[in-house]
């Protein structure tokens, strides 16, 4: 068990030490029983931090905010951060370093196990729940949540109510850590990691492109996706040159012939082109924290592309995102015996 | 499935890398070498600089096939720009079969300066797997 006293205690100690500027962590949120992301720069303020099932999202995306705005700064303020990380958020911390985003002393990890469970599918339960709304879900146990509906408490099996990607999680506790807390775990089966995957590939083509026909048609390109994401940090996205100012100046050939690889025009074309090179960038640095999917506004199941060559990574080049911050990262690396029958 | 029309004629685009596969072509031709002309040569400086974003447009922009060939393992201009490309785009052709794409439709080949019988054999098969398979229609934007 991860003991929320201690937690607060070891970030209000690093606050007071003056070892960071702000530890970025879990409160109770307004709406329902997700939590909010907070950063806190005062010892006295850590008494809000909370772990429990509803802490989904996944923090290194605010290192990666600040990084960006130290940049942005005249008088940017280097001090490190600390960050709360779950097994998932520990590797995309680990992938960041990897990439030379940001350096090691930069960063203070907080870590806490998920041991036996994990994350809460919002999803899920309000499918379980039939209606009602569920204002709290706490850690019952190794393998139970205890949900409160109104005045009513009750136990529900983690398995039934846990996000997808915990299901598969095979490093549920943070290997990359300053501080741990909670049993660090090391297997577990809850479900075969890629299970999700390899049920979508068992579809024929013509199912398959069915389905992705679908989903990629309602795909409102929102970008939320891409705002969500830790590794999503480029400073122009391919597929919005926003970097092309157009002034007085510029004519009109100029603004016709810019590189535009993706119209803004609705279709499952346009989307395909922005989801597919999506997950080829994420390819070998993807952490499987499902937020991509967590705030898709249609629900479209953009981790199973992710996970797709995340399988493909770890069964053809035994590559792990996240798992050593000294390896070479996937796709700038190579070895002779790599696949070559596909190649004519 | 689309019905096959005798006259279909594929669209390929075809990323040749500059050091082998463009001159593996170039004596394709200049041997007199009879190939089909569906493939639109563009002349890229190594395998390993085709982005899969490349790929992906040419999808949308309706190509019925995409063919990426570079120089032999082991004989890049640049060492190690193929074996680069290999992995990115074993990775490219997994996932574009995976949301439902043809695995026919994008091929990668390894084509040296000296092999114009190839470059025509291999262009040669994959219009005819191409044909089989009649226009693109599932990456290509609707207008």
């Amino acid at each position: 068990m991860v003991e929320i006293e201690e937690l607060r205690a070891c970030a209000a100690k690093l606050l007071d030490e003056g070892k960071v500027k702000a530890v970025i962590g879990y409160r109770r949120g307004s709406a329902g029983l997700l939590a909010e992301p907070c950063v806190i720069d005062q010892p006295a303020d850590t008494e809000s931090l909370i772990w429990d099932p509803g802490c989904v999202h996944n923090l290194a995306l605010y290192l990666v905010k600040d990084k960006k705005a130290q940049a942005a700064s005249k008088t940017p303020d280097k001090r490190p951060l600390a960050v709360v990380a779950k097994g998932c958020d520990s590797r995309a911390v680990a992938v960041l370093l990897q990439e030379n985003f940001f350096k090691r002393e930069d960063v203070v990890v907080i870590g806490v196990s998920c041991e036996g469970t994990g994350v809460v599918d919002a999803r899920k339960l309000a499918a379980k729940l039939k209606g009602r709304t569920a204002s709290q879900v706490e850690f019952d146990g190794a393998d139970g949540f205890k949900v409160t509906i109104g005045n009513t408490e009750s136990r529900v099996p983690a398995s039934e109510i846990l996000a997808d990607r915990c299901l598969e999680c095979r490093a549920p506790s943070p290997v990359l850590n300053d501080v741990l807390f909670g049993t660090a775990v090391e297997q577990r089966e809850l479900a075969m990691p890629f299970t999700a995957v390899k049920a979508a590939e068992a579809a024929s083509e013509e199912e398959r492109w069915a389905s992705w026909e679908h989903h990629f048609d309602r795909c409102l390109r929102c970008f939320a996706c891409r705002s969500v994401c830790p590794m999503c940090y480029c400073p122009e996205c391919v597929v919005d040159s926003t970097s092309f100012v157009i002034t007085a100046e510029t004519s009109a050939e100029d603004k016709a012939n810019r590189v535009r690889w993706c119209e803004r025009s609705a279709g499952s074309g346009e989307s395909a082109l922005y989801h597919l090179t999506r997950a080829m960038h994420l390819a070998g640095r993807c952490v499987d924290c499902g937020e991509c999917e967590r705030v898709c506004p249609v629900n479209i199941p953009l981790r199973l592309l992710n996970t797709k060559l995340e399988m493909e990574a770890f069964e053809m080049f035994e590559y792990q995102a996240g798992r050593d911050v000294s390896q070479a990262s996937l796709l700038s690396s190579f070895r002779d015996e790599d696949p070559n029958s596909f190649v004519r | 499935m689309t019905p096959v029309q005798d006259d279909f004629e594929p669209k390929i685009v075809a990323f040749l890398c500059k050091w082998c596969s463009s001159a593996g072509s170039d004596l394709a031709g200049v041997s007199r070498l009879q190939y089909p002309p569906n493939a639109v040569p563009i002349q890229v400086m190594c395998s390993g600089s085709v982005s899969p974003l490349y790929i992906m447009s040419a999808f949308k922009k309706g190509a019925d096939g995409v063919l990426v060939s570079g120089c032999h393992p082991g004989d890049c201009h640049y060492m190690k720009g193929n074996y680069f490309a290999r992995r990115r785009l074993f990775l490219v052709q997994k996932l574009l079969n995976f949301v439902g794409l043809e695995k026919d439709r994008f091929r990668m080949s390894w084509v040296s300066a000296a092999e114009g019988a190839k470059f025509a054999e291999v262009v040669g098969d994959f219009v005819r797997d191409i044909k089989a398979l009649g226009p693109q229609r599932r990456l290509k934007a609707r207008r």
